[in-house]
């Protein structure tokens, strides 16, 4: 295997493991993504991607947790709207990220960058 | 256009559809007023008839939206003539008007007498959810279906076999013969409820789901020009895991109903495992459009494909888990939660993986190779429509729903179900005006078919 | 999809699991259908539950009310109404004989059936053993439903 596939395999793996520490493996997924993002050279595409995907779950974490945890804060535990919100809220910002990172799971298996819209080329 | 005539019976089936899905929104928006005005049409139309017609005519037009998706499909796929066009178009009236009578029957006497007429007693299967047809109906419906499967079934025997057209086959034999159920109606309600579900559940998380990821597959086929290896070894892939999760997953219904306590783990357990298949769609669907070979000039129906891969994903997967682990679903069985996710669901698999088939194959069949720029515009104007006002809808229920949870069955001093009706009647009106905005989508949607504009430049062949 | 795995092997992971499953399926159903006389209470199904179940079926009850967490979300869940009313089949029948005609205005109100007599004692009767069910955690969480 040269290094150009081996760089290709590391980026789709950081892309799945941003994917996986949205889902199945939090915390878990995280570290495997910064064990990548050290072993890449910059300007390389698993670089690219490894970014990319501590990007996206830094900001998801942001988005969820802290945003969640702010409304639950804010709303009060006993209160039946803070749930309306938080629940309502997770399970949608949380399916919008899974699904951004699904798409880049997708381009990083083409070795492409992310860039342009998915219907005209 | 089409490659083959008698593929051209589709066209007819799909205009069915497409009207009574029409009909199928309207009793909705009619519904969703008498959630906050409860006396509306009362009792001309009692809540329960709107529903009835309401959930019969989806599934009515559903079977019309699968049989004509079959009628395009199988004859392309398998490089022959439909076996026998006529017999197609026959089944098409016979349904159409055992259909047409059923709903009639619902608005025009009233149930218990339309029980009498069809003489319900001899074979009494009526007054089940989703199941209120006559047995009489029911019966034409399995005939319908026979004819239906033996048609498909012999051109593709006697032409070629390919994955797609096998695993469709696989899902419309499953479908006719989990309807079958429908015919057992045991005095027991723990038995009766537990095989009502070998209809419901084993239809939308069993075998419609091979139905839903071959017509997929088909769709995507056509307009990237991506390799058939990669999209068969796909296919085979999500409806293995659909089977594997879907089948034991009926346990998720099992919690509640008075059948063994083992449910609560078998249930939780494979019904948590039933979003990798939809997740697989998605992944399936983003992969090809971005490996895609070409550009298709019928930009709607890649529309339609990616968005049914997507909000089948988020109303199916994401919306059926958020409630199907027991312990949560002990809290959330039988309130608008599940409302919620059974319309994010129906709608994202099965009402847009038809609208799919129906943009991608109408302009062919009309002579065209895809529709021209201004009707394409429209149709993804009302894809947007009617995407985005289910999504209010969905999140709408939601919220009506956990403050329902929390009311009536979670706070220490629970309040009865009407007060609580009346707490959250907020939401329901926001509902309905997200259900008024689908239906403007949905007009914009048949108004498409007809609006005249400049035909679209091909890029290739 | 990586080359190593085959569409062969995706084939026969589906044919493979989806045998096995519904087998599996199949096995818990016989296992489920034969423990369930301890808890369905099948002791007390009589002719006239038979009845009472058929009148629920043929006025289509289901389409606005559930039934142990089943059916329509418009009207209270019934699993458990014979609780909720006092363990007294009299106020069932007297509630489903009570609904005015024409509904009580602005409000969502229950049709007038005109049931008879016998339909009444049947259908009350029905409710009633199906509040007998034993279901898990004792469900629904609390009276109201
Ligand atoms: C496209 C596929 C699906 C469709 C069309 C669909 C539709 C529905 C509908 C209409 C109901 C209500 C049934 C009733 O009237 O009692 C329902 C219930 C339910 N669904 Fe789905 N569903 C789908 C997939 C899923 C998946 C993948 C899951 C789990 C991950 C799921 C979990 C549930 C659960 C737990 C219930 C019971 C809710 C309750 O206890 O009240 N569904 N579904
Ligand atoms: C215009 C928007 C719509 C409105 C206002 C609406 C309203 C309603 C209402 C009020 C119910 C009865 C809930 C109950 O039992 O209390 C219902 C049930 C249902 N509707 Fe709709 N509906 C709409 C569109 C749709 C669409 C587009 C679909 C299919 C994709 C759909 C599928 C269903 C199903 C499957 C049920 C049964 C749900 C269950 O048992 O959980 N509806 N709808
Ligand atoms: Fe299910």
């Amino acid at each position: 295997m040269n290094s150009d596939e081996l760089q290709l395999k590391r980026a789709s793996k950081a892309a799945l493991f941003s994917l996986l520490n949205l889902t199945v493996l939090p915390v878990i997924g995280f570290i495997i993504l910064l064990l990548i993002y050290q072993k890449s050279s910059s300007d390389s595409i698993d670089h690219y991607y490894s970014v990319i995907g501590i990007k996206t779950n830094v900001f998801a974490g942001i988005a969820l947790l802290l945003v969640s945890g702010l409304m639950i804060l804010l709303g009060g535990f006993d209160s039946p709207w803070t749930w309306v919100y938080v629940v309502s809220y997770f399970t949608f910002v949380h399916a919008l990220f899974i699904l951004f990172a699904t798409w880049v799971l997708v381009r990083s298996w083409t070795g492409e960058k992310l860039k342009k819209n998915i219907l005209s080329k | 256009m089409m490659k083959y005539e008698s593929q051209g019976v589709a066209k007819l089936y799909f205009i069915a559809a497409i009207g009574l899905f029409t009909g199928q929104i309207l009793f909705g928006v009619v519904m969703g007023l008498q959630y906050v005005m409860g006396d509306f049409l009362f009792p001309e139309i009692p809540f329960n008839v709107a529903r009835m017609v309401h959930t019969n005519l989806l599934i009515v037009w559903l079977l019309f939206g699968f049989m004509g998706s079959a009628y395009f499909l199988v004859p392309e796929e398998s490089e022959r003539e439909l076996y026998a066009p006529w017999l197609a178009k026959l089944m098409f009236w016979i349904f159409l008007v055992a259909g047409a009578l059923t709903i009639l029957g619902y608005l025009l006497v009233p149930y218990a007498q339309l029980a009498d007429l069809t003489m319900n007693d001899l074979l009494p299967t009526m007054g089940r959810e989703f199941l209120e047809q006559p047995t009489i109906t029911k019966i034409g419906i399995v005939i319908v279906a026979l004819a239906f499967i033996f048609n498909i079934g012999m051109t593709i025997l006697t032409g070629r076999k390919t994955v797609i057209n096998l695993v469709l086959l696989t899902g419309l034999v499953g479908l006719a013969v989990f309807f079958l159920f429908s015919f057992y109606n045991p005095d027991n309600i723990v038995l009766d409820k537990y095989f009502w579900w070998f209809v419901v559940h084993l239809w939308v998380e069993g075998v419609w789901e091979l139905i839903m990821a071959s017509l997929l597959a088909f769709v995507l086929i056509k307009v990237t020009g991506v390799d058939r290896e990669v999209i068969e070894k796909w296919l085979y892939i999500i409806i293995a895991m659909a089977l594997i999760s879907g089948l034991v997953g009926t346990g998720h219904h099992f919690f509640w109903i008075g059948t063994p306590d083992y449910w609560q783990w078998l249930g939780s357990i494979f019904s948590a495992l039933e979003p990798i298949p939809f997740f697989m769609m998605t992944l399936f669907a983003f992969n090809v459009v971005n490996k895609r070979r070409r550009d298709h000039p019928n930009k709607a129906a890649v529309l339609w494909a990616l968005g049914t891969a997507v909000m089948a994903f988020l109303g199916a997967g994401v919306w059926g888990f958020l409630h199907t682990l027991a312990p949560v679903n002990y809290y959330t069985h039988g309130t608008q939660v599940t409302a919620a996710h059974g319309h994010m669901a129906f709608y994202g698999a099965y009402v847009m993986v038809v609208l799919t088939m129906i943009s991608y194959s109408m302009p062919l069949m009309r002579g065209q190779k895809a529709g021209n720029q201004k009707a394409q515009v429209l149709e993804m104007w009302s894809f947007w429509l009617m995407t985005v006002s289910m999504v209010f809808i969905t999140l709408f229920l939601t919220g009506a729903g956990i403050l329902q949870v929390y009311l009536q069955r979670f706070s220490e001093d629970p309040l009865p179900f009407m007060v609580v009706q009346e707490k959250v009647a907020l939401f329901y009106w926001m509902r309905e005006v997200a259900g008024l905005v689908f239906l403007i989508g949905l007009i914009l949607y048949i108004y498409s078919f007809f609006a005249k504009g400049d035909e679209v430049v091909f890029a290739e062949d | 999809m990586r080359e190593t795995f085959t569409k062969g092997m995706a084939r026969n992971i589906y044919y493979g699991g989806a045998v096995f499953f519904l087998l599996v399926l199949i096995g818990l159903t016989f296992d489920t259908v034969k423990g369930l006389p301890k808890t369905d209470n099948s002791e007390n199904m009589t002719e006239l539950v038979a009845a009472g179940k058929r009148v629920w079926e043929r006025n289509d009850c289901i389409g606005c009310h559930t039934l142990l967490g089943e059916g329509a979300y418009f009207a209270p869940e019934l699993g458990n109404v014979y609780t909720r009313f006092g363990e007294s089949t009299e106020a069932i029948k007297g509630f489903i004989k009570g609904r005015p005609v024409d509904g009580i205005k602005g409000r969502r109100s229950m049709p007038q059936f005109n049931l008879t007599d016998e339909e009444l004692d049947a259908v009350a009767e029905f409710l009633k053993y199906v509040d007998g069910v034993k279901t898990a955690r004792d469900w629904p969480p609390n009276v109201q439903g």
